[in-house]
């Protein structure tokens, strides 16, 4: 095969409908081998090939640098085939564009010594990159979910209409149930045990940045909706052995410090914070019952159905407690727990589906509020998260024995 | 040496390879005499049958699937039965309202509780009947847009799937507690201690007017966590949105602004609770995604980390859109006359086979 540079127009024309690009040789634009090969994008900017070209002449540069490789490889066949065949045949893992193919190759032709730049892959990306930073703002978001949380039930207790005036609604459990006294002490003991399971069973997942920052996020969203629906209509007190606390007109620095001592106990009347009323709907003990039995099903391995049986148990029993105790209303828990679960579901399907990570019309649950929050904490997590443990401090994290290998071993 | 016919067979079975290749099927072409049919199977039971012609000549009868109508099959008896379950619902919920005005405490007793709208925006009088009838006019027109949808059948089942399991979800909240009456305007009937035949007459009353205060049908009380207007306003805009072209954004503008307008009023006329409205839009809007997302993203059936099918439904949803393979598409057609008259699908008949030789 002849050089390229000694090409007739004809014989160039020929490439040109062979390649596929008839629109060249047709119009009559007539280009020796030499000039082929000395077009650069310049050219296909003023008349006449800006007026054949529809892409800026890209495609016929791009095959013009193939014709180049392919003769040189013919011209330097015995010496340096296999170097190029190992430029060219590349280690870049970009499939797109002969970019990395062209730029392999033409650093190969640039050295005229016997040295071939061989280009190592990146290492692959992991699937579940860890982003502590994600996990922290979403712990942030949490955080400030809980703090308005407290700060709205502080405002609501204002609010609630004292017992004598506003007697407890009727609920049907009520009817049927006598309240007993201790009951929502065992709400509230299951509650501490299955978030001390949850939290130990956390610390031993390898994931644990992804799954924590799902964690944080579902929660805050929950308590968000909780302050929004406790905020716009007031229940009243579920049943007359309610000890309100006095309401402070006003007084911000005692609420300030009402809030603090709230969050300080954790929202729970065993460490005695809780004093304030107003907050039926919905319930946060059912939310937190409910989601840690969910998280800890859902990232615990599937054999360990007697785990799944105990915690499902705990979780129901504080349930039917709070209940027990007339400290909620049957429609805050069942409202609770509806939202809880959907949310958890929905959740978890958009993570695990890549199909559901796109905003378009084939994908209604893209219209949610918090899709871009979603899809931010979410986007670079490919397919299910593994259920893989590993232990926090691990000694196999420390690397005792490195031995770094230079790119080029050169003598 | 081919014979003409044979020409004509193999002609039409490289196009049926054609069309099956271009719907993703990886059947065999079934060009192959009596021996070979029924291989490929009656999956789904909705293709085409294959018979094998007797006639002692070359000639094969070769089906041609039908396309999209088989992704998309009618099954109007399942529209009926979720048709029943919406009726059976809406029944349900009339005797539970029944049921829970007697248990409305007075309002006397339990004064209206305190709500955040309420404190900014006074009661409006007229306000529930401009949301009565921008209901009344947002299901006409949903009804009217139903009739022109050429997949009627499909879209029929979901409305009452949905519509029912949002009235029976109302049911339970309903029932198990009761709020008191949200504005001291609120004239409620009177308790009929044990009286099932006035109760029963009540509920008769109750069905025909509808549910609307409008027709004078509504008096009972309790009815309040969570509102049923809302649920019916939120939904029928959402099907009226889903089951348009895309490009009418002025209808979809005009639905939500009466849609829109018909919920605000609810609470001007300090009918429901802040948190009923609320409570109402969040449910509804989320089944309705819920349930759209599960029949749309086909890869989600049959998928083991597909969360959505924990819920109770699923059997049920199984079942209404088991053999529904794709997205309804948004065809319209005229009511009246059958589907191979629809403009937008020029279904034309071909005979079977096409006989060159009279012999």
């Amino acid at each position: 095969m002849k050089s390229v540079a000694s090409w007739s127009a004809e014989e160039v024309s020929r490439w040109l409908a062979e390649e596929g690009m008839p629109e060249y040789s047709e119009s009559g634009v007539r280009l020796s081998g030499r000039e082929l090969l000395q077009l650069t994008e310049a050219d296909f900017q003023g008349p006449p090939l800006m007026l054949v070209s529809s892409d800026s002449g890209r495609r016929l540069l791009e095959k013009v640098e193939t014709l180049k490789i392919e003769h040189h490889i013919e011209a330097h066949k015995n010496g340096h085939a296999n170097g190029h065949a190992v430029a060219m045949g590349d280690g870049h893992d970009r499939g797109a564009g002969g970019e990395a193919k062209r730029n392999g190759a033409i650093n190969g032709f640039h050295k005229e010594r016997e040295m071939v730049r061989i280009s190592i892959p990146e290492p692959k990306r992991s699937s579940f990159p860890m982003e502590w930073g994600k996990t922290g703002l979403s712990f942030l978001y949490a955080v400030c979910c809980f703090v308005s949380t407290t700060v709205i039930i502080s405002i609501v207790h204002e609010r609630v209409p004292p017992k004598e005036e506003s007697p407890p609604l009727p609920d049907k459990f009520f009817d049927i149930f006598n309240r007993v006294e201790w009951a929502f002490s065992i709400c509230e003991i299951n509650g501490m045990l299955l978030v001390g399971l949850w939290l130990l069973q956390w610390t031993l997942l390898k994931y644990r940045s992804i799954v924590g920052r799902r964690f944080f996020f579902i929660v805050g969203t929950l308590y968000l909706y909780r302050c929004v629906t406790m905020y716009v209509t007031t229940l009243p007190v579920p049943g007359m052995h309610f000890k309100c606390s006095p309401k402070l007109f006003g007084d911000w620095e005692a609420q300030m410090r009402r809030v603090m001592k709230m969050i300080a106990g954790g929202g729970l009347s065993i460490t005695g914070s809780h004093t304030m009323c107003g907050d039926y709907l919905y319930s946060g003990h059912t939310v937190m019952l409910t989601l840690t039995y969910l998280f800890i099903k859902e990232y615990s391995p599937k054999r360990f159905w007697w785990y799944h049986c105990i915690c499902w148990t705990l979780s129901a029993v504080g349930i039917f407690c709070i209940l027990l105790a007339h400290d909620h209303y049957t429609v805050d828990v069942v409202v609770a727990y509806y939202i809880t679960t959907r949310l958890f579901w929905w959740y978890h399907t958009l993570a695990n589906q890549q199909v559901l990570k796109e905003t378009s019309q084939n994908n209604p649950f893209s219209r949610v509020w918090w899709y871009r929050l979603f899809q931010y904490f979410e986007e670079n997590v490919q397919g299910v998260v593994p259920r893989n443990y590993q232990l926090p401090f691990s000694l196999q994290a420390v690397a005792w024995s490195r031995v770094r290998y230079s790119r080029i071993d050169s003598e | 040496m081919a014979s003409p016919e044979l020409l004509v067979e193999r002609d039409s079975a490289d196009t049926r390879l054609d069309m099956r290749v271009e719907e993703g099927h990886g059947e065999l072409p079934n060009g192959a005499p009596c021996a070979g049919h029924g291989a490929a199977g009656e999956d789904g039971g909705k293709r085409s049958h294959r018979k094998c012609i007797r006639k002692p000549r070359d000639y094969i009868k070769i089906s041609v699937p039908d396309g999209r109508s088989s992704q998309l099959p009618l099954e109007w008896w399942k529209t009926g039965i979720a048709f029943v379950y919406a009726v059976f619902n809406l029944v349900l919920t009339t005797v539970m309202i029944t049921v829970v005005h007697e248990r409305v405490p007075d309002k006397e007793e339990n004064p209206p509780l305190p709500d955040k709208f309420f404190d900014y925006i006074d009661r409006v009088k007229w306000a529930f009947s401009v949301t009565e009838i921008n209901g009344m006019v947002l299901v006409g027109i949903w009804f009217v847009q139903w009739l022109f949808l050429r997949y009627k059948a499909i879209v029929g089942r979901r409305y009452f799937f949905l519509m029912g399991t949002l009235y029976l979800y109302r049911c339970i909240t309903m029932y198990i507690t009761t709020l008191p009456v949200p504005g001291m305007h609120m004239t409620c009937a009177p308790k009929l201690y044990g009286d099932s035949q006035a109760k029963v007459h009540r509920i008769l009353q109750l069905i025909s007017g509808g549910g609307l205060s409008i027709t004078g049908s509504h008096l009972m009380c309790g009815d309040f966590l969570y509102s049923g207007h809302t649920v019916m306003l939120t939904l029928t805009y959402l099907f009226i949105k889903e089951y348009s072209p895309r490009s009418f954004w002025w209808y979809h503008l005009m639905c939500w602004l009466l849609s829109a307008v018909g919920v605000v009023c609810i609470l001007v006329a300090h009918e429901h609770y802040s948190v009923d409205v609320v409570v109402a839009y969040f449910i509804t809007s989320r089944l309705f995604w819920w349930y759209h997302t599960m029949a749309n993203v086909q890869t989600l059936r049959g998928c083991p980390n597909n969360y959505l099918t924990n819920t109770w439904w699923n059997p049920v949803f199984n079942f209404f859109e088991r053999n529904v393979q794709t997205q309804v598409p948004c065809v319209f057609c005229w009511p009246i006359t059958w589907p191979p008259a629809c403009f937008k699908n020029s279904c034309k008949k071909y005979s079977m086979v096409q006989s060159i030789r009279e012999e």
